[in-house]
């Protein structure tokens, strides 16, 4: 017996890092899962190890894309036959630099990659939970939502566009029995953190371990975050028990954000 | 097996309410827990309505009371060995007037009641908690931790200040794997609002407590008061093993009210 027994989640960017945690927290408690990435024989092998059979299904797609965002939010309830808990998990930059040279392409790539994506997800999304009554919409920001930092500025920028989404929505959707809330996780070294953070230390000065030893320094518990400490809160936010609480920016970042 | 198997937590103002639904909650996961409240009669019937036998246990005092506070954590280090978990919970609204017209005796209340009992709580259980290098404090802070409202500074100023607070701890604390948060719920229908409530309503300018609700409850997204249950989930969550890396994270609980 879970907490999320016969719920369908959908989470973006799933066959990997925080969203395969957050997979595999959500079929712990009863959930029916689908997951998205890029890679289909990498989500096989995700799948292979959660061995949740017919309780996880993938779905490919290309997060950047409108019509495979939509196509993951509607393909999600044509499987499993409704949608009762998204989670736009999907995220990142490029060619990080900064403003003064940054280019339009890695500003927009953030953008659309963070920001846009969340935005045709939640779309969908909330289209098939307002005739519901019911729903739950976790968006995957980031401690950079809440705070500055420099030479990383695309990626701060679609991040606090996401929480000021998430504020609006939760507004707009207060009485329907949909919750919105962003999670604000601090730096987890990821598989996406070990490929993108060695370019986004250059462009903030520093080696990739200087980078970490930044984050970690930022920190009061001085070290970096885990997978598994960003699902826990995911669970509490999609069960019943998480219904009083929308519009949130969750931290979990060892005490690094100042609000 | 429950996630807080074999941890002792003790509770302020742990009788009712919100306190009484954190301590239902950590017993349903397995903790030991030892609750407060000023009136010997209703702490006995908590315990027989808790029945969890010698894993709950009472402790009487008037929170905003440094011996209070203080020998609740003693007592509870006494009798179980340990306090993994200290929610200093107990607070309210006691001043209902504008500022121009507050007493300092009020105001000494109120400070002493919502901010100096959390302060003096987490001292002693610190000093019990950095030898052991664990801890889990938890403050019920309050949405007025971030907002204003008139005619009740006293409560908005103590929250505020307990935000700070716990901020603070959290980074003397950080590395000895002691966690300080804060849960800030929205307006709750507990017995101390249906008791303060009606003298809050009027120092508000509002019409009648119905009406103070009504306020409340419009300036959320969901439109309607917040549950204790919903609070002691969270308290739950921040409790476990697993929330090490929450901390200094003033967690809202109020249907979408604060603006940050």
């Amino acid at each position: 017996m879970g907490v999320l027994d016969g719920q369908v989640a959908c989470i973006t960017g799933g066959t990997r890092g925080i969203g395969l945690a957050i997979a595999s927290a959500f079929l712990d408690e009863g959930a029916n899962v689908v997951i998205n990435g890029r890679d289909a024989a990498k989500a096989q092998r995700s799948m292979d190890e959660l061995g949740a059979g017919d309780r996880i299904h993938f779905i490919g797609g290309n997060v950047k894309k409108r019509e495979d965002c939509e196509a993951i939010v509607n393909g999600t309830a044509a499987h499993f036959g409704r949608l009762d808990i998204l989670v736009p998990n999907a995220g990142g930059g490029s060619d990080y630099a900064p403003i003064a040279q940054m280019t339009d392409e890695a500003m927009q790539d953030a953008l659309v990659w963070s920001f846009w994506h969340t935005f045709w997800t939640m779309r969908a999304a909330l289209n098939l939970m307002i005739p519901n009554n019911s729903g739950r919409i976790i968006a995957m920001s980031s401690v950079e939502g809440k705070m500055g930092k420099p030479g990383i500025s695309s990626y701060v920028v679609a991040k606090h566009a996401i929480n000021g989404l998430v504020k609006s929505a939760a507004q707009e959707v207060g009485t329907l029995g949909i919750t919105v809330n962003a999670l604000c996780p601090g730096a987890i070294e990821t598989d996406i953190m070990k490929q993108d953070g060695p370019g986004a230390a250059q462009a903030m000065g520093l080696t990739y371990e200087g980078l970490l030893e930044v984050f970690a320094n930022d920190s009061a518990v001085k070290r970096l975050n885990e997978v598994q400490d960003v699902a826990n809160v995911a669970v509490l936010l999609a069960s019943e028990a998480g219904a009083g609480i929308t519009g949130s920016l969750i931290s979990i970042d060892g005490g690094t954000s100042p609000y | 097996m429950g996630k807080l198997d074999g941890k002792i937590a003790c509770i302020t103002g742990g009788t009712r309410s919100i306190g009484r639904a954190i301590a239902e909650a950590y017993l349903a996961e397995g903790a030991t827990v030892v609750v407060n409240g000023r009136d010997e009669a209703k702490g006995k019937q908590c315990l027989t309505e808790l029945n969890a036998g010698k894993r709950a246990a009472f402790y009487a005092g008037d929170a905003s009371l440094q011996s209070t506070v203080e020998g609740l954590i003693d007592y509870t280090i006494k009798t179980y060995g340990q306090l993994d978990i200290c929610c200093l919970n107990s607070g309210g609204v006691l001043m209902t007037a504008p500022i121009a017209q507050m007493s300092d005796e009020e105001w000494k209340l109120e400070v002493d009641w919502n901010l100096n009992h959390v302060f003096w709580g987490m001292r002693r259980a610190l000093n019990h908690m950095i030898p052991r290098n664990y801890g889990r404090i938890i403050v019920t802070s309050s949405v007025e931790g971030k907002l204003g409202k008139p005619g009740i500074a006293g409560y908005a100023t103590t929250k505020h200040a307990v935000n700070g607070l716990v901020k603070s701890v959290a980074r003397e604390v950080g590395t000895l794997g002691i966690t300080v948060n804060a849960i800030l719920p929205g307006l709750i229908e507990t017995d101390i609002v249906r008791d303060t409530g009606p003298a809050s309503a009027i120092a508000m300018g509002l019409e009648s407590y119905d009406a103070m609700i009504g306020l409340f409850t419009q300036e959320s997204a969901l439109k309607r008061p917040n549950k204790v249950e919903e609070v002691a989930a969270v308290a739950v969550l921040m409790a476990t093993d697993a929330a090490r890396n929450m901390t200094g994270c003033l967690f809202p609980v109020d249907g979408g009210t604060m603006p940050y």
